[in-house]
């Protein structure tokens, strides 16, 4: 089985996001392994519990959500990069539940891990 | 040995195109997509096109047999024409083909 | 991990040093890969290249100036150093730069070494 790793450094307030997701699923659907995306730059403010994007607009997250639980994706965040940027476990509690706290170390792992690793 | 190059900023905005024809190498693939999608409206894909069909080197594009896609989808939202003869068209499945197919990959975004 | 450790990484740098974050973000994975004794390469493209430039001093914008930590490079060994001749030129700097063992390579070379590399991330 091929392994795919995705690295995710755009913002969900970006129709990008919508191009990342695609691809994402697309690989899901046609049966190769996410070993995980990794979160980072701009891409952690999709871990926040904050973001209010307009209704009648694309909901990244609920995709991430779907996702995660359709097909047990792993979403890592880099926590470095999301304290920056205001989201925390620790002082406000603001990251989404699918998410796991990460370093760097992680991105390591993904990259030796996958056959590709892909930044969207 | 080939690279997927995944183009997604529109070269009059940004370099990334431009820079992404500095490291082509033989047989290697462009997929443009999101805005990568308006280069197909460029001058420098003219170019390339046009080197690649004269099989030239004079410009800064050496590379030989470079083949030029796009994702339908992006280039129709944006109602960008393809030109079937010099790019072809694919979907997000072609996308993921690719990134196996090839060796590697580099985003210019 | 060491049934991959075969495989190479490649940064591609393009964005000047002050104004954008890429560059410290870019040097954060590469200190991490190299100290999980990744190899790495680091490159340095377009307006990349100012990252290079010699004589530059960030407090003086109040940015924390991550360039130093380029001269830690050698520490975790990364060494394969690149940059594009061209960008200099366009640019018109010398090959002169902050940290030693940097190799200026015309655009076949700095292509195929480049694309030598199994990942590659472009900050």
């Amino acid at each position: 089985m091929k392994k795919l790793a995705v690295l995710v450094t755009t913002s969900p307030y970006s129709n990008l996001s919508v191009t990342a997701l695609d691809y994402i699923e697309t690989a899901l659907k046609s049966n190769i392994e996410l070993v995980g995306v990794f979160f980072y730059q701009d891409g952690v403010m999709h871990a926040s519990k904050n973001i209010q994007i307009a209704s009648d607009e694309f909901q990244a997250i609920q995709h991430w959500q779907r996702l995660h639980h359709t097909y047990n994706l792993p979403l890592h965040l880099c926590i470095t990069a999301a304290e920056k940027r205001g989201i925390s476990d620790e002082h406000n509690d603001s990251i989404h539940a699918i998410f796991t706290v990460s370093g760097l170390g992680e991105l390591v792992e993904l990259t030796t891990k996958a056959d590709r690793m892909v930044q969207l | 040995m080939t690279t997927l190059h995944i183009v997604r900023q529109s070269a009059f905005n940004t370099n990334d195109y431009a820079q992404c024809l500095q490291v082509l190498g033989d047989n290697d693939v462009i997929v443009f997509i999101d805005d990568g999608c308006y280069n197909l409206h460029h001058h420098l894909t003219n170019n390339l096109i046009d080197n690649l069909n004269n099989n030239l080197s004079k410009s800064n594009v050496s590379a030989i047999n470079i083949k030029l896609k796009v994702i339908a989808q992006h280039a129709n939202a944006r109602a960008i024409k393809i030109n079937e003869a010099v790019v072809s068209k694919i979907e997000m499945t072609d996308l993921v083909s690719l990134t196996f197919e090839n060796d590697r990959v580099i985003t210019w975004q | 991990m060491s049934d991959h450790a075969l495989k190479t990484l490649a940064i591609l740098n393009s964005k000047a040093p002050y104004s954008d974050s890429a560059g410290k973000d870019s040097v954060d994975i590469a200190l991490v890969f190299g100290s999980f004794e990744q190899p790495v390469s680091l490159f340095f493209q377009g307006d990349g290249v100012w990252q290079l430039v010699q004589g530059q001093d960030g407090s003086a914008i109040a940015v924390k100036d991550y360039l130093k930590t380029f001269s830690a490079f050698e520490f975790y060994d990364i060494e394969d150093i690149y940059v594009c001749q061209n960008s200099l030129e366009q640019r018109n700097l010398p090959a002169t730069f902050h940290i030693e063992a940097v190799q200026v390579l015309n655009q076949r070379d700095f292509a195929e070494r480049l694309t030598s590399h199994h990942t590659i991330f472009r900050f």
